[in-house]
């Protein structure tokens, strides 16, 4: 199956390294990806959508189209992306109507989108039982010895009538995909609250959520090895405001926090040093030690 | 909280709820019950001003400036739970995202949000690739043996941003 890899904006050009991960693990189990030309943002699903819902829908309908030319489905990495070109495709192919008037402005530069392309986060394709039969085959690094924490976040799981991505009070995918490599996965009462990345106005908001969440996680019977993230907007608000905050608490928080990608592809097979594990505000020294003792 | 306000009931838009409804269709507000379920879900539910039920309350009661003026359309940080959890298939989300837009036409945006249009009209991305960033990111990206970027086509997202009716806040700001 081929896809057509829709990178988005944060992780290409800010966290690259959370790219290589995913394109060295799509590479060991033979997923080809087919780049996208042209592509914009997808477009961002808070502001964006905050600002104007036309401008937000026919850029996402645009990205659509260039898929749909291609032939092919979307492969989203970013769950701002996921949600944004999921949403969008549901969107449109409830309300013909609205495609209409989407398809007009599409026309005159040159495309039109009629509802053929699927959108796609890695995580579902993965956490199907045929690809986690096949990792659990070829896997390289069992993570045996590994608790994890899974942070799903909002965007990927909610409203749940548009996204149809997993139970949206106790998804389970991402546990999954990590179970098959190996790994624990523990279960804690801040499982899925937000991350408080798109609450712009108050950047208080953000800091308790972390708070609450990582305290949580540093105070569980069975100590936690890393928290594991899909989306890039979540990834690097954990890991930023988890050092700020235990530097200003005096609270001992120190949880590393990776995106799926990486620790996949540690587990099938990728050399530490060609992952950029170190590249984060919390050292994932303790974890980096135990993978290789 | 807000504080109380006293109107007369010629002083209230009645309209507004049909404003709404109108562009929510299925999802429309006006099946609201005033359960609370969403406010007591709600991420920033302390945070607010007026809390989710309270808004679709607002907006039923025709208090549209006071609805369009409130923090609380702002500071929400789209978690969807309200939506998700809602019994009478209310998208409260979508909704706000709606008053949001209704906000931004009457000049009444906060800068951590306009700015993001800006962005994406001189860019195609939401991040900065021009100049000396683009060069940065570009050789970062060819160091770990990523493809080359394709860059956005500019002219037809600049198209579309116009076309919709953000093309005078992409500009306007990036003359500011």
């Amino acid at each position: 199956m081929e896809y057509a890899l829709f990178l988005g904006c944060t992780i290409p050009l800010k966290l690259p390294h959370l790219e290589k991960a995913f394109r060295d693990v799509a590479s060991i189990l033979n997923v080809k990806l087919k780049e996208m030309e042209g592509v914009s943002c997808c477009p961002e699903p808070v502001s964006l959508q905050s600002l104007n819902i036309d401008t937000w829908m026919t850029l996402g309908a645009r990205n659509l189209a260039i898929a749909e030319k291609m032939g092919l489905n979307i492969m989203t990495i970013c769950s701002g992306c996921y949600e944004t070109l999921k949403t969008v495709s549901v969107l449109l192919e409830e309300d013909k109507e609205y495609l209409a008037k989407i398809n007009d402005i599409l026309k005159k530069i040159n495309y039109k989108y009629t509802g053929k392309t699927k959108v796609y986060h890695f995580v579902e394709l993965f956490s199907q039982p045929e690809w986690l039969e096949k990792m659990k085959n070829i896997l390289v690094k069992p993570l045996d010895d590994l608790n994890l924490a899974v942070h799903y976040g909002c965007h990927l799981v909610r409203p749940s009538k548009i996204m149809q991505f997993d139970h949206p009070e106790k998804p389970e995918k991402i546990d999954i995909i990590l179970r098959a490599l190996g790994a624990k996965t523990v279960e804690f009462a801040s499982k899925l609250e937000c991350c408080g990345y798109c609450a712009r106005l108050q950047d208080e908001i953000g800091e308790k959520l972390v708070e609450d969440k990582m305290t949580e996680l540093c105070e569980l019977e069975e100590e936690v090895d890393a928290l594991i993230a899909v989306c890039p907007a979540c990834t690097t608000q954990y890991d930023r405001k988890e050092k700020i905050i235990a530097r200003k608490s005096g609270k001992k928080l120190d949880i590393p926090v990776l995106y799926l990608a990486e620790i996949m592809a540690y587990a099938l097979g990728v050399d530490l040093q060609d992952l950029s594990l170190k590249n984060r505000s919390v050292k994932p020294d303790k974890l980096i030690n135990k993978l290789t003792t | 909280m807000v504080e109380m306000i006293k109107k007369n009931a010629n002083e209230l838009d009645a309209n507004f709820r049909y404003e709404i409804s109108e562009k929510v269709g299925a999802k429309s507000l006006l099946k609201c019950i005033q359960c609370g379920v969403c406010s007591s879900g709600c991420t920033v539910t302390e945070y607010v001003d007026m809390q989710p039920h309270r808004v679709v309350a607002s907006c039923l009661l025709g208090l549209k400036n006071e609805v369009l003026s409130s923090q609380a359309i702002w500071t929400c940080s789209l978690c969807h739970r309200c939506t998700e959890r809602c019994p009478k298939n209310v998208d409260y989300s979508f909704i706000l995202a709606l008053l949001r837009n209704m906000a931004v036409k009457e000049g009444k945006i906060p800068k951590e949000y306009s700015g993001t249009v800006v962005t994406i009209y001189n860019n195609g991305y939401v991040v900065p690739y021009t100049g000396g960033l683009k060069v940065n990111v570009d050789r970062r990206r060819t160091r770990m043996g990523l493809p080359e970027l394709i860059p956005p086509d500019l002219e037809e997202i600049r198209y579309i941003i116009e076309e919709t009716g953000l093309g005078d806040l992409a500009k306007q700001e990036q003359g500011d």
